[in-house]
């Protein structure tokens, strides 16, 4: 253990008896660079290392013909103890991209160690990202730390939805919040260093239950996006949000308002995943079309 | 062991009737009534318990960490932890409330205990240069009038608490005697709330409380309100 450690990792840091942690097949690596060239953007750079891969960028998507999408394949079939990816994503002035993931990742049930994630996203400015990966599901036991950082142009534009679901809810006699550790943290800063904001949560359901007022309440999803984007186009989104709490349906969300203008933060929490989904992609169609005017087209019925 | 000087101070800086704006907010609490969250005994206690829980391991981490920026002089850090509550509070109202009453805290330690870190603090706030959220101010003045981090630290727990329950009184119908066995029985978590968070820094600041960020956010755009947040 470090000095840099969080404490929350201290009880899980054991070697696992397999594959040592971080050692090769388990430090994922990937980068990938969007930039504008000639009128259009491309995912000009892109480096990986398995687990994570990343075949090309394709330009499927109906709404936006020129939005290079990206998918993050895993080859590991999830995250498992001891893995330690590192992510890096980059747009570069006036470009966009979209990144996303082919299915849900899955935290696997854990005995030894932990897995981390960190992510660095970087927005030139004028640059537009939308990064919507699928939900996250941390098994029963599994230690899970995340932590991005995020540097962005006051003129540039990112998305950023994460999804968070309590488990395998059908598994079993249903796995609702049964992992030992998720923690996340996102923080934000201009270029120039000048922090915007940050959020952590820390996970413990052990330690701390999960299922009661003001945390999740009776809800066992959690969808957490967050709009960075100038404020004219924040002023735009904002009363347009649908923010509710609907019991009967299952689900609530609301909209606020981040500090230092830096945008806006959606929190939808239900039942069900499908309708964090949904609320996510309201959202999100609220958002593409008033930062580049193009729509964001109807799911595809096998996604 | 502190003084009855150091003990009476604590008592007045602490009062939940302190004349710094904690009776115009309820922490949510205003919402999650009207939302049906809140509905009774068992479920304000709930919801109280978990706020307070989650003030330690956020909020209360800062007011440690400006406690000792205080004592040791450092400015700097005091504007550190500031920085690191206002950049934490994601709902404006959450805000709003912050530094109201951090403001105003320290404009009544400026004009009660006369001049102190306090003051500095003001000058720095209404110059735009720090923030001035509310746990950083009770780091300041407690740090000013001589009791402990963990005096800061109770007080800061126990206004989180006491704030909510008095709101209780004015947004159910409860019985005055059971809120007060609420806050008895919820302060008596405050001491391992402390042990935990102690050796924490401020880049430990965390909490999960989705459905109370939710509740916050739909309170901003309520029409019927009694309360700030």
């Amino acid at each position: 253990m470090t000095a840099d450690t969080p404490h929350e990792l201290a009880p899980y840091l054991d070697e696992p008896p397999q594959l040592r942690a971080g050692a090769f097949g388990k430090d994922a690596r990937l980068l990938l660079r969007f930039e504008r060239r000639g009128g259009r953007s491309i995912l000009a750079e892109m480096v990986r290392k398995a687990p994570l891969l990343v075949q090309k960028a394709l330009y499927c998507d109906e709404g936006m013909p020129g939005l290079p999408v990206v998918f993050i394949i895993t080859n590991s079939g999830g995250i498992l103890q001891g893995d330690r990816y590192a992510m890096d994503f980059a747009v570069g002035p006036g470009a966009i991209g979209h990144v996303t993931t082919q299915a849900a990742t899955k935290i696997h049930e854990m005995d030894a160690n932990h897995a981390t994630q960190v992510q660095e996203i970087r927005l030139d400015d004028g640059g537009y990202l939308e990064y919507l990966p699928e939900a996250v599901i941390p098994f029963a036991r599994s230690r899970f730390l995340t932590r991005t950082r995020i540097r962005i142009a006051p003129t540039a534009t990112l998305l950023y939805a994460e999804t968070l679901m309590g488990g395998r809810k059908y598994y079993g006699d249903g796995e609702r919040f049964r992992f030992d550790l998720f923690s996340s943290t996102v923080a934000a800063e201009r270029p120039t260093g000048e922090s915007l904001f940050v959020e952590k949560f820390l996970i413990e359901p052990g330690r701390s239950p999960v299922f009661r007022p003001g945390v999740m309440d009776d809800f066992d999803v959690f969808g957490n996006v967050i709009l960075l984007t100038p404020r004219a186009i924040a002023d735009a989104v904002a009363p347009r949000a649908v923010s509710a709490w609907n019991k009967a349906d299952g689900w609530a969300a609301g909209v606020g308002r981040l500090p230092n203008d830096a945008g806006l933060i959606y929190k939808v929490v239900a039942r069900e995943s499908s309708v964090v989904r949904a609320r996510i992609r309201d959202f999100w169609s609220l958002v593409r079309p008033e930062v580049t005017g193009r729509p964001v087209p109807p799911e595809f019925a096998w996604r | 062991m502190a003084t009855i000087a150091e003990l009476m101070r604590v008592l007045q800086f602490g009062d939940s009737l302190l004349p710094v704006g904690a009776f115009s907010f309820s922490n949510g609490l205003e919402s999650a009534v009207q939302l049906g969250v809140v509905r009774d005994l068992d479920s304000l206690r709930d919801f109280v318990r978990a706020a307070v829980e989650q003030a330690a391991t956020s909020d209360g981490v800062a007011v440690l960490s400006a406690f000792r920026a205080a004592a040791a002089g450092d400015a700097e850090g005091v504007d550190r932890a500031d920085r690191a509550v206002f950049d934490r509070k994601l709902n404006e109202e959450m805000r709003t409330m912050t530094v109201r009453m951090g403001r105003k805290l320290a404009e009544m330690a400026d004009r009660v205990i006369g001049p102190s870190a306090a003051s500095a603090w003001l000058g720095r706030i209404r110059s735009g240069s720090a923030p001035g959220c509310l746990p950083v101010g009770q780091a300041l003045v407690f740090s000013a009038l001589g009791p402990s981090e963990r005096d800061a630290f109770a007080v800061h727990q126990y206004g989180v608490a006491g704030m909510m329950v008095n709101a209780s009184l004015r947004l159910m119908k409860i019985h005055y005697l059971d809120a007060q066995a609420i806050l008895y029985e919820i302060n008596a978590d405050a001491e391992d709330a402390y042990d935990r968070v102690s050796g924490r820094s401020l880049d430990d600041m965390a909490a999960f409380s989705p459905v109370f960020d939710v509740l916050a956010s739909l309170h901003v755009g309520a029409h019927v309100r009694m309360f700030m947040n």
